[in-house]
């Protein structure tokens, strides 16, 4: 087998297209057809069944569409950084994937910074908001930038402050690591073991991370930075054709990106019986994707101030406590 | 009555009002010298004020005589002079009206503003001076506001020339990014046009919003996207049948039999038309249908404007409006333009089979607590729901009632206020319902409204079909004697209003011995009620803006009109 710097970038290389084809091939069914179907059967409707089986080639159909519109440049709008922003948030979400274990050998790399790597390169994605809003020269784009940076200040303390108390538990932040963590058995009921996926050993941390991520994700009751009623599309009211792909899209990585994460430090990343563990994963990070769609059907969304209230004074208060509790009881007890 | 102005003196009794209905001399005398004449109009009588004494007269009758509701301002033009009329009534007995009619001269058509005794006035004495071409003063901001600022001419005067160009120069809107700070180089205000293309302006709507970080500091409605002549197309139709049609397409969300009613109601009364009560029942029973889709479509928006998708909500409540547009298209054969009312009566039967129609009624009135149900544990009681409606939009009642506010936004604000039971009108007064009212004032007391009305709407209809069961069958009459062509005498003048989805819809039709109305003027609820939306959402955040708006329930077809 040929060895060497070369062969080792060509092998990432491939391995990563192979996850990100996996990944927009996952997006493009949830995102395109799932959603529709989701949401129609949450309002009582059917949605696409005229296009294929099932209404699968609406996929098609739909990607020929926004791709062959055209892609409107409003006047003055910041050139450069205009152009870059939704590359930013679509790829900055992509960049995650890269150290998520999903299982069957599918993890590109493992670095002993794991856990920190994922919420740093998923928080760039604000940075790709506020050039977003700030370079479409549009108010509402603006005050859509500001509110979405505003919002995910106000989450991803508590998000990484309750995922710290995973550490804790697991005492690395090594990806692999955690995943290991949960692999034992907490307690058996009736024959069938209770793996000790943190939800089960710290559902407290579980309920506030899966809030604080519907807010990381900008999802009902949290999607303030886009609030169509409000203030139409918020950051992305000015892109359309490929652009507005690349914002749907970044919006869809990032939901499955959190899903990933999710069922990574809490639903014990790949394990499960009978199929194999990528089959799991998935399953897993679909139903995170399922929780986030059934809140955008149901829950009102809160007003701005409502949401920096319950990020600063609430949650962040709470994920204090989670993690001071965690530490003690760990203490103890190891 | 816990409802009457605090400021109002409580021991002296109102002036002119006595046991048996208003006392004409007494509010005569107690103008003075501010009446120079009286005039009779059939709803009431009216005291001929002069222009520069508008202000004077309006404040005594709203304070000494208790008129607190401005209900409608109509324009008009005379061979010999230009007229405002102030139709009031009271809030407490709308049955007590009076007219104040203001002639002015026809090469000098200035009158005084009666925007200080009633906010409403406002808005309304723009359309007159938009419309007629008469002109108010001591009115804080006289311009056009159904047309555009550039228009040329007053289309209702009897000179205006419809030939000549109308070039509209968008002036102000050239560039809407030029003037991103008004107020001032040194205000950190931003201006933001919401609308007229926005998702939550429910039509063409144009907020000119000011805003100070996400806060609303100022807000002004821009509105007249929809402005479709429809007074004028009902002073070119014939009362008998070319009017009807045009109602439906005020209020087009599925209110249409209420508005036909509203001239139905009106032109009954100027011809003095006979209704076989037969043809009240069903007209009462096809309102309330009306309304119950009405109302489905009101909370399903206003959903849509609280959760920010085309959420759960917003799809049961558009299944519950077309189950109730299913039950109208089977009486009236139409889904939205229904064209149902005839003057005197309905234009056809229930539709055969009867137990059919009755029994798909019954079964949908026997579901709709159920559904109801659901609406409550979805919205009502959802906690994110109350944050963000609890307390946000605020409409005191005193505010309220200077801007005429009436329907579901007069009664969120504890108003006891429907026309439907203080001016009874069809079968309404035979029959076993209840006005609701909240007290709470905010957007969560006007969809509480909303979903209560809907179940006294259920009572009525299912009263009425009851009713029509067991109706004689030699007895169904459908329709009086109408004569073919009516013209009513000229110079006949009447007001008259109805409890349509959105309040009270009025109708002021004078005659002039054609059989075409000389002047046919529609006093829209939604007109009034949009007006109170600057007072309502200054000072608090765009979300509560948008909120607000949707809890208005406005239409733009009808307020454009």
């Amino acid at each position: 087998m040929p060895d060497g710097p070369a062969f080792e970038f060509l092998a990432a290389l491939i391995a990563s297209s192979v996850i990100a084809a996996a990944l927009l091939g996952l997006v493009a069914v949830s995102g395109i057809w799932g959603k529709r179907k989701i949401t129609a059967a949450f309002t009582d409707r059917i949605a696409v069944n005229r296009h294929g089986p099932f209404g699968l080639l609406i996929i098609v159909a739909d990607a020929v569409r926004l791709l062959s519109k055209e892609l409107i440049v409003p006047e003055g709008v910041d050139r450069p950084a205009w152009d870059i922003a939704p590359i930013v948030m679509a790829g900055s979400a992509l960049l995650g994937f890269a150290v998520i274990p999903m299982g069957n050998g599918l993890h590109i790399a493992d670095p002993e910074v794991g856990l920190a790597y994922v919420f740093a390169v998923a928080s760039i994605a604000s940075v790709g908001l506020v050039m977003a809003g700030y370079s479409s020269n549009n108010k509402y784009s603006l005050l859509g930038g500001l509110r979405a940076v505003a919002q995910n200040l106000a989450y991803e303390i508590p998000l990484i402050l309750t995922a710290a108390s995973v550490v804790i538990f697991a005492g690395t932040l090594r990806m692999s690591g955690i995943v290991e963590a949960q692999a034992t058995t907490l307690f058996s009921v009736a024959g069938i073991g209770i793996p000790s996926w943190y939800a089960f050993v710290n559902p407290f941390a579980f309920v506030l991370f899966m809030a604080a991520n519907l807010a990381e994700v900008g999802r009902n009751p949290f999607d303030i930075p886009e609030a169509p009623t409000e203030i139409v599309g918020g950051w992305q009211t000015e892109y359309s054709s490929v652009y507005f792909v690349l914002c749907y899209l970044s919006e869809f990585i990032h939901i499955f990106l959190g899903g990933a994460i999710i069922a990574t430090i809490f639903l014990g990343g790949p394990a499960g019986p009978v199929l194999p563990g990528v089959v799991w994963f998935v399953i897993k990070m679909g139903a995170v994707y399922l929780f986030t769609q059934w809140a955008r059907s149901a829950v009102p969304r809160v007003r701005i101030d409502q949401l920096i209230e319950i990020g600063w004074k609430g949650m962040l208060v709470l994920s204090i406590a989670n993690l001071v509790l965690t530490a003690v009881i760990v203490g103890i007890t190891v | 009555m816990s409802l009457e102005d605090p400021t109002k003196p409580e021991s002296e009794a109102v002036v002119g009002e006595t046991e048996d209905g208003l006392d004409y001399d007494a509010l005569e005398a107690l103008l003075g010298d501010l009446a120079i004449g009286r005039e009779t109009h059939l709803n009431a009588e009216a005291f001929v004020v002069r222009p520069d004494e508008v202000d004077a007269a309006l404040t005594t009758l709203r304070d000494e005589a208790g008129f607190d509701h401005c209900s409608c301002v109509t324009a008009q033009e005379y061979d010999d002079r230009y007229e405002s009329i102030y139709h009031l009534r009271k809030y407490a007995d709308p049955t007590q009206e009076v007219g104040v009619v203001v002639p002015t001269s026809r090469d000098n058509p200035v009158s005084q503003s009666g925007n200080n005794a009633y906010r409403t006035a406002d808005w309304h004495e723009r359309e007159a001076y938009d419309l007629v071409g008469i002109e108010y003063e001591d009115h804080p901001d006289l311009k056009r506001i159904l047309l555009p600022d550039t228009w040329q001419g007053h289309p209702l005067r009897s000179d205006y020339d419809q030939e000549q160009p109308q070039v509209v120069a968008l002036r102000e809107h050239a560039n809407p990014l030029q003037e991103d700070h008004r107020g001032g180089e040194d205000s950190d205000t931003m201006f933001l046009n919401i609308g007229p293309h926005h998702p939550a302006t429910h039509g063409v709507l144009h907020l000119k919003t000011v805003l100070d970080g996400e806060t609303v500091a100022d807000v002004e409605s821009d509105i007249g996207y929809l402005h479709r002549c429809e007074e004028q197309i009902c002073q070119q139709g014939t009362y008998r049948h070319q009017i009807m049609p045009y109602p439906d397409r005020w209020d087009y969300i599925s209110a249409g039999i209420l508005n036909e009613w509203a001239y139905a109601r009106t032109a009954e009364d100027l011809a003095d038309l006979e209704v076989p009560e037969y043809a009240q029942v069903i007209r009462t029973m096809s309102a309330e249908m009306c309304r119950i889709a009405s109302h489905m479509l009101a909370v399903a928006t206003f959903a849509l404007d609280v959760y920010g998708d085309f959420t759960a909500i917003f799809m049961y409540a558009m299944q519950d409006r077309e189950d109730m547009q299913n039950l109208l298209e089977d009486l009236t054969g139409q889904r939205l333009m229904f064209n149902y009312l005839r003057l005197g009566g309905v234009a056809w039967d229930l539709p055969e089979p009867r137990e059919e129609f009755f029994e798909k009624t019954r079964d949908l009135l026997d579901d709709l607590p159920e559904r109801l149900e659901e609406y409550h544990n979805l919205i009502t009681s959802n906690e994110i729901f109350q944050m963000r409606c609890v307390d946000t939009g605020v409409l005191e009642p005193d505010v309220a009632k200077s801007y005429g506010a009436t329907g579901p936004v007069a009664r969120g604000s504890g108003i006891d206020y429907d026309l439907r039971r203080d001016d009874p009108y069809g079968y309404y007064d035979e029959l076993d319902w209840d006005v609701v009212t909240e007290e709470g004032c905010d957007n969560y007391a006007r969809v509480l409204v909303r979903l209560q009305e809907v179940e006294e709407s259920a009572k009525i209809i299912s009263q009425c079909v009851d009713l029509l069961e067991d109706w004689p069958e030699e007895e169904r009459t459908i329709q009086s004697n109408v004569p073919r062509t009516l013209k009513p005498e000229p110079d006949k003048e009447v007001y008259r209003s109805v409890e349509a989805a959105k309040g009270e819809l009025g109708i002021y039709i004078r005659s002039d011995g054609t059989d075409t109305p000389g002047r046919f003027k529609i006093r829209s609820p939604c007109f009034s009620n949009l007006q109170t939306l600057p007072e309502m959402s200054q000072g608090e955040y765009i979300p509560d803006l948008i909120a607000s708006l949707g809890s208005l329930d406005i239409v733009l077809g009808e307020v454009d009109r």
